[in-house]
């Protein structure tokens, strides 16, 4: 009997989930920014990045996304370095309240 | 600084690059000490410098994305980071922030949106901020009588009675952070502050790190990681729709990057020395002054309000490098007289 009520305990629950989504008030989407860059007095990176931003936005926020990503690791991997030669090294911690 | 001003051709303004940094640099080392996106600080910081509010926010995003992966790799080198909780966390957010999003829609259309979120916002603030103070300030009064009922316990003979929690199962194990716990809990939190996120267009690092502590029973340490590795998908998330709307600098962006790596280097390494109730108490103190912030927001005082968050924001930067300068000449301290000690036989 108890583990009857655990089922349709987790049941109802698994159900409430979709429910509240679709009970809630639909979302409107917001309108794009539909904007183009002037290249006229761009040159070198500059240029190539609103180049992209002009002809492709998707093409754009994968190089933004991976660049992102790529940077943040190059900066850690050195300032990791770089902090091990001043002795502030990390190693597993005791969680200690 | 004339010198320092660049031209940003995406956002297409003048805009000082030293101060990208600054910002960058500042919310990296609170990112990195308290678990937290810190898109509450960059954005109006940004703002208020005169950058355009539509790309404060995707610009914000992008550069999280980048620092959640500089302070998430370090976190996990300390063993903080629970990837099980963090996978469920995102999988629970995920949906709250659809309700959340929605119920702003429907807000929208009755014209009250606005002032809802906020006072909302407030409350949970102070809300917060005050409970953290009273949980601190409480602390050693509870572990003398919890210490004392399992000495009256052991004295007579018996085991104290165990807490009482929902135990519905299925049940969850985290290794990591030497918890088991109902799914239901875990989801149930996690689809709240998901919800609480989408409802006030926040990252909601803020509300998952203490929830991880107070509901779910983490360590702090290991809910600072978790909560960055939450960031992390996040983040890479809002930094590719943003960027696909065309609202993120991607120059801006790099700049932010560059100083908000650093600055997370630095309040990770933080963690190191500043421990559990020490960062929940600097934690709380940040919380209250961002709730001071939102009042001034809400009684028209904008640029109060943008001045207040960024003041926060560098005061606390502050203490808590100066508290891991001393933590690291402490430490060097005791290994010098360690070494001292073997030398002498």
């Amino acid at each position: 009997m108890k583990r009857f009520s655990v089922i349709i305990i987790n049941l109802l629950l698994l159900l409430g989930v979709p429910a509240l989504v679709c009970a809630a008030e639909g979302l409107e989407i917001p309108e794009e920014l539909n904007k183009k860059i002037n290249l006229a007095n761009l040159s070198g990176i500059s240029h190539f990045f609103a180049k992209w931003y002009n002809d492709s936005l998707w093409v754009y926020a994968i190089m933004v996304t991976l660049l992102m990503g790529i940077v943040g690791l190059t900066i850690a991997v050195c300032a990791d370095v770089i902090l091990n030669m001043i002795g502030m090294e990390v190693s597993k911690i005791e969680h200690l309240e | 600084m004339e010198i320092f001003q660049i031209y940003l051709p995406i956002a297409g303004m003048q805009f000082n690059a030293l101060i990208l940094v600054a910002i960058g640099f500042s919310v990296g080392v609170m990112g990195g000490f308290f678990g937290v996106g810190g898109a509450w600080v960059v954005t109006p910081a940004l703002n208020a410098f005169g950058f355009p509010m539509a790309y404060a926010i995707g610009t914000d995003l992008a550069h999280m994305f980048g620092k959640s992966i500089v302070a998430t790799a370090k976190h996990r080198k300390m063993g903080n980071v629970d990837a099980k909780l963090g996978i469920l966390s995102i999988m629970g957010s995920v949906i709250g922030v659809e309700i959340g999003a929605r119920n702003v829609m429907w807000l929208t259309k009755l014209g009250i949106a606005g002032p809802v979120v906020r006072y909302v916002y407030m409350v949970l603030l102070f809300g917060l901020g005050i409970y953290m103070l009273y949980d601190y300030a409480t602390k050693d009064k509870r572990a003398a009588a919890q210490a004392a009922k399992v000495a009256v316990a052991a004295r007579a003979g018996v085991t104290p009675p165990a807490k009482k929690s929902w135990n519905l199962p299925p049940m969850v194990h985290f290794p990591t952070s030497g918890i088991t716990i109902s799914f239901w809990s875990v989801t149930g939190v996690f689809l709240f502050t998901g919800w609480l996120s989408g409802f006030l267009g926040v990252g909601g690092g803020f509300i998952r790190m203490p929830a991880l502590i107070y509901i779910i029973g983490c360590p702090t340490a290991i809910a600072v990681g978790t909560d960055l590795f939450s960031v992390l998908f996040t983040g890479a998330y809002g930094c590719l729709t943003y960027a696909v709307k065309g609202r993120v600098e991607i120059f801006a962006a790099i700049l932010m990057l560059c100083g908000a790596s650093i600055g997370a280097q630095i309040g990770v390494t933080a963690v190191k020395y500043i421990r559990g109730y020490g960062i929940r108490l600097l934690f709380a103190i940040m919380v209250l002054l961002a709730g001071i912030s939102v009042c001034l927001k809400q009684f028209n005082y904008i640029s109060g309000s943008q001045w207040m968050v960024m003041c926060a924001a560098l005061g606390m930067c502050l203490v808590i490098i100066i508290k891991l300068y001393q933590g690291f000449k402490k430490e060097q301290a005791e290994k010098a007289s360690y070494a001292a000690k073997e030398v002498k036989p």
